[in-house]
């Protein structure tokens, strides 16, 4: 029989962790909230250049701008979005798996990756990829230059031929209990045709291509930060739900520590009146 | 009473519904350039410098970094990266970043990179100074 001072150590352990547990679910919700708002005030900024972009490519001549240039992808460069921090469930983990496994069927030598958040530099970096760059400690003051100056970094590198193909694998936030991980091509750059096309004859100024050179650069910034607001927003889904599940589980735990607690207690007490009432029968005789 | 048009400016992070408005002034690539009710349609590359909105007898300013303007029957969007009303701009922030670019530059840098990044801020900084301080 579990004595009851230990019990009531382990109650106490319990009911803090909870409380802790309770807290962070709370914080996750608030900063969920503010990413969902944030996300909210992107859209229609991005969908706007990626109208305009979709309707001023099919005139354009892919092979006079270098960001829209398809060469053979020899090397390829993959931007992998994770959290800096854990106790969020499955969502790093499940991230990680899934990118290693794309990494391995390109090929681990013919890769670079740009780690984005710090669980995912941390696990490739000591599996011997070649990360190229890594950014860390940025998600709780995340804001639009972060997104500048990571797509300009990818950019810059891309110009300069490091590699020829980049795909972004990040966490896309469905609603509160889903994400779903999304691989994108990044660049060269490609466009789905799912946008509303826009049919109007526009006059450009000063030129076709000088728009296009200057909407490119925008459109890849707006797309970084899209990642990087879902990839925010879905973190903060994943904490929330998994501190609700382990604030629960500690519930359920301290339920079933009460009881024995008190069946624990009640042995005690029986056997305290056992013994008081076996030494009154002896007096007796 | 001039006819009007309706005026957005939209950014990443926020969005300016202007309203109706009579005339907007905008930093094209080429030039400053004018717009009133009934323009053209078009797409304008913008640059750095001056949003100059005028309202019947109220005058706006933003200061705005690049970005293009989409002119259309139905109205003008202006899309760009970053747009802050005259009032808005940290005057200190822009300060800071302007002497920062200037230090960066004047000491000899040798990467080209580098070298243009503090242009591109120095030139930031001097637009937000620039709108900030003007009447």
């Amino acid at each position: 029989m579990a004595n009851l001072k230990d019990i009531r150590k382990r109650i106490g352990t319990i009911e803090s962790i909870k409380q802790v547990t309770r807290a962070m679910k709370l914080v996750a919700a608030a900063k969920l909230r503010r990413a969902q708002i944030n996300m909210e005030q992107a859209r229609p900024y991005a969908g706007r250049i990626h109208g305009v972009l979709n309707h001023l490519l099919p005139d354009i001549d892919r092979t006079s701008h270098n960001l829209l240039t398809m060469r053979p992808a020899q090397q390829k460069a993959f931007v992998i979005l994770t959290s800096d921090r854990g106790l969020c469930g499955s969502f790093n983990t499940n991230i990680l798996r899934q990118a290693e496994n794309i990494i391995n069927a390109a090929g681990k030598e013919n890769s670079k990756l740009i780690c984005i958040g710090r669980k995912g530099y941390e696990y490739f970096g000591k599996r011997g990829y070649d990360v190229v760059e890594h950014y860390a400690d940025f998600w709780n003051e995340l804001n639009f230059s972060h997104a500048t100056t990571m797509a300009r970094a990818v950019t810059s590198r891309y110009l300069a031929g490091e590699f020829d193909d980049v795909r972004v694998i990040f966490n896309e936030f469905k609603n509160v209990a889903q994400q779903e991980i999304v691989e994108y091509h990044y660049l060269p750059l490609v466009l789905e045709d799912d946008a509303e096309s826009v049919s109007t004859d526009y006059l450009f100024e000063p030129s076709k291509d000088e728009v296009v050179k200057s909407l490119v650069p925008r459109h890849l910034n707006i797309q970084m930060w899209r990642f990087l607001l879902e990839s925010n927003a879905a973190e903060q889904a994943a904490r929330m739900t998994s501190m609700e599940a382990a604030t629960n589980n500690a519930g359920d735990l301290i339920d079933s520590l009460r009881l024995e607690y008190n069946k624990a207690r009640q042995a005690a007490i029986t056997t305290e009146i056992l013994e008081v009432v076996s030494g009154a029968e002896a007096l007796v005789e | 009473m001039a006819a009007q048009f309706h005026l957005e400016i939209i950014t990443p992070t926020k969005v300016y519904d202007e309203g109706e408005v009579d005339y907007l002034r905008a930093p094209g690539v080429d030039g400053a350039f004018g717009v009133l009710a009934g323009h053209t349609e078009s797409i304008m590359a913008l640059a750095i410098g001056e949003i100059k909105v005028v309202k019947g007898s109220v005058e706006k300013s933003y200061a705005s970094t690049k970005g293009f303007a989409e002119i259309t029957r139905n109205g003008v969007q202006l899309l760009v990266e970053s747009a802050e009303p005259q009032g808005d701009i940290d005057l200190n922030r822009a300060q800071e970043a302007f002497d920062r670019a200037k230090a960066h530059l004047n000491q000899k840098q040798d990467e080209m990179e580098d070298e243009l990044r503090a242009l591109r801020a120095l030139e930031r900084s001097m637009n937000r100074l620039k709108v900030a301080e003007k009447k």
